[in-house]
């Protein structure tokens, strides 16, 4: 297994630049979650990597190795693709030993290797069958064994479970997560989906218009979002957003707008060009707005707010309350029982407040 | 089984012939696109692309060469060479190498086979190359130069003996329209015939695409035969009406010297029965992409047959109807198989021909080639100018329904 | 009151099952009808070809006639070049087939896959060829055929034949590739191949349906083709079947039976490749959606 290194990575198709300069470590036997919506610049990262795409500018190397100029056979990867790319003319096991009898691998190793891969991944029965008799949940674990039986120093992932249906989905995260464990592999892998990004990667990297946004453990971005965007990309449900200015009363500062005034209890640095104080976000996850008073928490004053909508989900409800134009969602046990059109106080978490700078949407604590 | 021995020998020697002329390109570019950057490419190639060239020529021709042609081949090939290599290594920088050298062998078949024959046509309607001068050609590789004698004679004299460019052109365009109104209008109706639940379809579907699946000399053929005036059987059919019914000939029904006297009539009938099947085919393909939906709504809205017909089916197959309908329209006005074949033979009548026909007898009947080629262009410039116009004017109309 | 609706609806759907009985008869009759019009003249052949000698020419209908006999087809095949003339079209045809198809799988791949300057020039080129009349080829390329001594030769019939079945091929291969995803030559290209690898190792063999469609669509055109082989071949051991058809009924006189024959033994292959390949090609022309 080896370590992956971007270094000032661009892609540019024609004119138009969508990738800016990109610089980012893989360490060994990591599991880097490449996370962003459609058209931020992940999958091209990573079939840059792959070799697929054109490098326009910067370099990449694998272990210690520059591979710009290198193609995608040459590189040591094996990559699993989104629509999972099954050679249909070719049966499972031909599929799986394709790579390998390029390289002229002895038949005994082939052999090998194949059943190895096929019994991790519970496909062994599957072997003699054609791509059109499997299932999609059965063709995406060939085209996971076909990467394995490579041995490569990196796997790529390009969505590999965005064409699976939900439950399907859950299944595989769990299947991926004990194969990392397992092979001990540094793996690059692309989603859409933050909720993948959280439960498997060891480290995320948030993109979006062809910028990192951030990098980080799936707690640390969790908990301490470097921007607006991911602070709205990473959790669901998605976090509150709330407008308002920054003031200081007495030696304490609060947040306020027209319908609330929030105790900012931590210091935040000084009033400088790049951040403006009349104009700030402060965001607060639904999981950290209380409906009553819970002693072992640092709660804000009380919020006047007036109940729209109730959901439930069974184990909890969502709430969606309004404070005079601000519109709040907060997370709430199945025993709520208020209805819509009530009127009720709610105390917000001030360990897990969140502010940002509006204009530029970074992060002021 | 000699003479078939000796038609293998000659196809075989053809095709080692393409597969040594393949390779050879495929070498030239590759070297080219991956090994301009060598040390010893330049002088290589310009010592090597003439000999390659000598060699492939002696290989094409014959070991028999006169030293004059020799020397010319390598001092062609050693200029060509020259300006090529600057080409190479400052221009094309060995981009793009798989997908030229994967097209190479194609491109450089229809550059010879179309492109050149293209080329060459022009160049036959400037000069003056027909049965007189063709020895003369044959063995110099000159004709007299004419200018744009050839084209004027295009419209003033005949290309065959009588029928004149306008009575053609016009006649074209008859047996175009009239062709594939019919083809449209039959192939329609049967196709609206055989798009409801019946039993033996597929039977009745097979049975009626026949005239499209018989080899055309077969059907042209055999169809000009029941057009004959004594044996045919239309003309027996009459008589025996005739006989049948002697008040018949009080209407005016009588046997009819078909190829004879209305030779344009009997091809224009014998192409309708063959073109009706395509038609009905594609007619019948797009009528079952109609979803079933739309007529149950219109059902319940109340609306005739008739109505369905005019509201539902024909608008939802304009994109099915314009493809079929222009490449039908493109074949029938170059159709020159069923005129020659009905009517091209020893003692055949002009009467029947549209412009591709007259083309084809000027050039291999008459011998007159340069006016053919004159002829040829104009035709060819005719059907550019109206395609051109019928593309703007459906591209006015699909932006008109939006 | 219920039972007077039940039986007004009951003679409702009575009256409606017989205008749908007759409205099935009147298609039927209409389509038995359209069926004797395309058919008839085949079966004429058919009876031609089974005339007694004596009986060649007469004003009979009879679809089998009096004394029908198999000595037309026992002619044809024995005292005409019938069995020659069917050598030489099905040589030609093979080998012009063979050519378009092989060298437009590779150009017609490189049009699919790859951005190169003149991609979308080349293809409208290609479209605009099938709109040149036949004519205007043929002359020079004749001429040309004539300057390299190649008439009356089947070198020379090939490189005509060639003319029409390259362009066509590359445009129906192209559309075919088309369908093919992409991330399955990628696949091929991680797991080690080369990118020309990935076409023949992946693409071809996948393709074989285009390919096919493509030789069985050049093998039709050229085996029933007539004009160009009217031209370059000129001497009648050479002749391809459709000229020694017309040669046997240019001399109508007496050639009547023999001409009836040769054509059924023609068409019928003939017919049997159509029908059986057209349900294929339909199948075929769906086969691109292919998801690994």
């Amino acid at each position: 297994m080896a370590s992956v290194t971007f270094d000032y990575v661009k892609k540019k198709y024609g004119e138009v630049e969508v990738l800016h300069a990109i610089s980012l470590d893989v360490k060994d036997n990591e599991f880097l979650v490449l996370v962003g919506p459609s058209g931020c610049g992940k999958s091209t990262l990573l079939r840059m990597l792959a070799g697929l795409e054109e490098i326009s500018d910067g370099k990449v190397y694998i272990e210690t190795r520059l591979v710009n100029a290198l193609p995608p056979r040459d590189r040591e990867i094996a990559m699993v693709f989104q629509d999972y790319a099954l050679y249909p003319h070719m049966t499972v096991e031909e599929n799986m030993s394709f790579g390998l009898r390029l390289r002229n691998t002895p038949k005994e190793e082939i052999d090998k290797r194949v059943a190895e891969a096929a019994q991790i991944l519970q496909i062994t029965s599957y072997l003699k069958r054609t791509p059109k008799q499997l299932s999609g949940g059965q063709r995406q674990r060939v085209a996971i064994g076909r990467a394995i039986v490579r041995k490569p120093k990196v796997f790529l992932f390009d969505e590999p479970l965005s064409n699976l249906d939900a439950k399907l989905r859950e299944e595989m995260r769990v299947e991926l997560a004990k194969l990392h464990q397992k092979l001990n592999a540094t793996i690059v892998y692309v989603t859409h989906d933050q909720v993948e990004a959280m439960t498997l990667a060891t480290r995320i990297a948030v993109m979006q218009g062809g910028y990192i946004q951030q990098i980080g453990t799936p707690s640390e971005v969790y908990s301490r979002p470097a921007n607006l965007f991911v602070a709205g990309f990473i959790g669901s449900p998605t976090m509150n957003f709330v407008n308002g200015y920054l003031e200081q009363e007495a030696d304490k500062l609060y947040f306020k707008n027209d319908t609330m005034k929030v105790l900012i209890p931590f210091a935040i640095p000084l009033a400088n060009d790049k951040i403006d104080y009349k104009s700030v976000v402060l965001g607060v996850r639904p999981e950290d707005i209380f409906i009553e008073r819970v002693l072992d928490k640092k709660l804000s004053d009380v919020i006047n707010v007036d109940v729209e909508v109730v959901e439930l989900l069974g184990h909890r409800k969502n709430v969606y309350l309004t404070a005079g134009e601000y519109r709040l969602l907060a997370t709430v046990p199945a025993s709520f029982n208020k209805n819509p059109g009530d009127k009720m106080f709610v105390w917000l978490n001030l360990d897990n407040l969140h502010l940002f700078d509006k204009k530029s949407g970074v992060r002021i604590n | 089984m000699n003479p078939i021995v000796a038609s293998l020998t000659e196809v075989f020697q053809m095709v080692f012939f393409v597969l040594w002329s393949v390779f050879l390109v495929e070498a030239y570019l590759y070297l080219h696109f991956k090994k301009y950057e060598e040390k010893w490419f330049t002088p290589a190639m310009l010592a090597g692309v003439p000999l390659a060239g000598l060699v492939y020529a002696i290989t094409a021709v014959g070991p028999a060469i006169p030293g004059s042609i020799m020397a010319a081949i390598a001092m062609y090939a050693f200029l060509v060479e020259l300006a090529a290599i600057p080409f190479f290594k400052l221009v094309v920088r060995g981009r793009y190498s798989l997908p030229l050298m994967m097209i190479a062998p194609g491109f450089i078949g229809l550059a010879m086979l179309i492109a050149y024959p293209l080329v060459f046509e022009f160049y036959l309607a400037f000069h003056d190359l027909k049965l007189t001068t063709l020895k003369v050609w044959a063995e110099t590789g000159s004709i007299p130069f004419m200018g744009f004698q050839n084209f004027v004679d295009v419209f003033v004299k005949s290309p065959l003996s009588e029928v004149t460019f306008w009575r053609l052109l016009l006649r074209t365009l008859g047996w175009t329209f009239v062709n594939v109104f019919f083809h449209v209008v039959g192939g329609f109706a049967l196709a609206l015939v055989l798009n409801n639940e019946i039993k033996m379809k597929g039977l009745y579907r097979t049975l009626l695409v026949i005239p499209w699946a018989m080899p055309q000399v077969v059907a042209v053929l055999a169809m000009r035969g029941e057009f004959h005036s004594q044996y045919g059987f239309i003309n027996v059919m009459i008589e025996r009406a005739l006989t049948a019914m002697p008040w018949l000939a009080h209407l005016g029904i009588q046997k009819v010297e078909w190829l004879s006297q209305h030779p344009f009539l009997t091809c224009t009938m014998i192409n309708v029965w063959l073109g009706i099947p395509f038609m009905m085919v594609v007619i019948l393909g797009g009528l079952q992409s109609i979803p079933k939906s739309y007529y149950e709504a219109a059902s319940i809205d109340g609306a005739s047959a008739v109505q369905k017909f005019w509201n539902i089916t024909l608008p939802l197959m304009r994109p099915v109807l314009a493809p079929a309908v222009t490449l039908g329209t493109i074949w029938t006005f170059n159709n020159i198989n069923i005129i020659y074949l009905v009517t091209g033979q020893a003692g055949g009548t002009e009467e029947a021909d549209i412009l591709v026909s007259a083309l084809y007898k000027a050039a291999f009947t008459y011998n007159r080639f340069s006016y053919s080629a004159a002829f040829a262009i104009v035709i060819f410039a005719i059907l550019f100018l109206v395609s051109m116009l019928w593309l703007k004017y459906s591209k006015g109309t699909d932006s008109a329904y939006g | 009151m219920a039972d007077k609706d039940l039986e007004l609806a009951r003679l409702e759907n009575d009256r409606q099952q017989r205008r749908d009985k007759i409205k099935t008869l009147i298609l039927h009759v209409l389509l038995i009808l359209a069926c004797v019009v395309t058919v008839y003249p085949l079966l004429r052949i058919l009876s031609v070809s089974l005339r007694p000698g004596d009986k060649l020419m007469s004003t009979s209908l009879a679809l089998i006639p009096e004394g029908a006999s198999l000595k037309a087809y026992a002619d044809v095949l024995t005292t005409t070049h019938f069995l020659r003339w069917l050598w030489n079209s099905l040589l030609i045809t093979v080998v012009t087939s063979f050519i378009g198809v092989s060298l437009a799988s590779t150009a017609g791949y490189a049009f699919s896959r790859f951005r190169f300057p003149g991609n979308k020039l080349g293809l409208t080129l290609l479209l605009g060829t099938q709109m040149i009349p036949a004519g205007m080829l043929l002359l020079p390329l004749f001429l040309m055929i004539m300057r390299l001594g190649l008439i009356n030769t089947y070198i020379g019939m090939i490189i005509a034949y060639s003319v029409s079945s390259l362009p066509f091929s590359i445009w129906i291969l192209k559309g075919y590739y088309d369908t093919i995803p992409r991330s399955l030559e990628e696949a091929a290209l991680v797991d080690g191949t080369t990118q020309f690898g990935a076409f023949y190792r992946i693409v071809l063999p996948l393709s074989t349906p285009a390919l096919a469609i493509a030789f069985l669509f050049n093998f039709t055109s050229s085996w029933n083709e007539y004009l160009v082989a009217r031209v370059v071949l000129s001497d009648s051991a050479r002749y391809t079947w459709t000229l020694g058809l017309f040669e046997l009924q240019g001399q109508f006189l007496t050639q009547w039976g023999m001409f009836a024959a040769g054509s059924l033994l023609v068409t019928i292959p003939v017919l049997a490749v159509f029908l059986y390949s057209s349900k294929w090609l339909i199948s075929g022309l769906t086969l691109g959606s292919v998801k690994g």
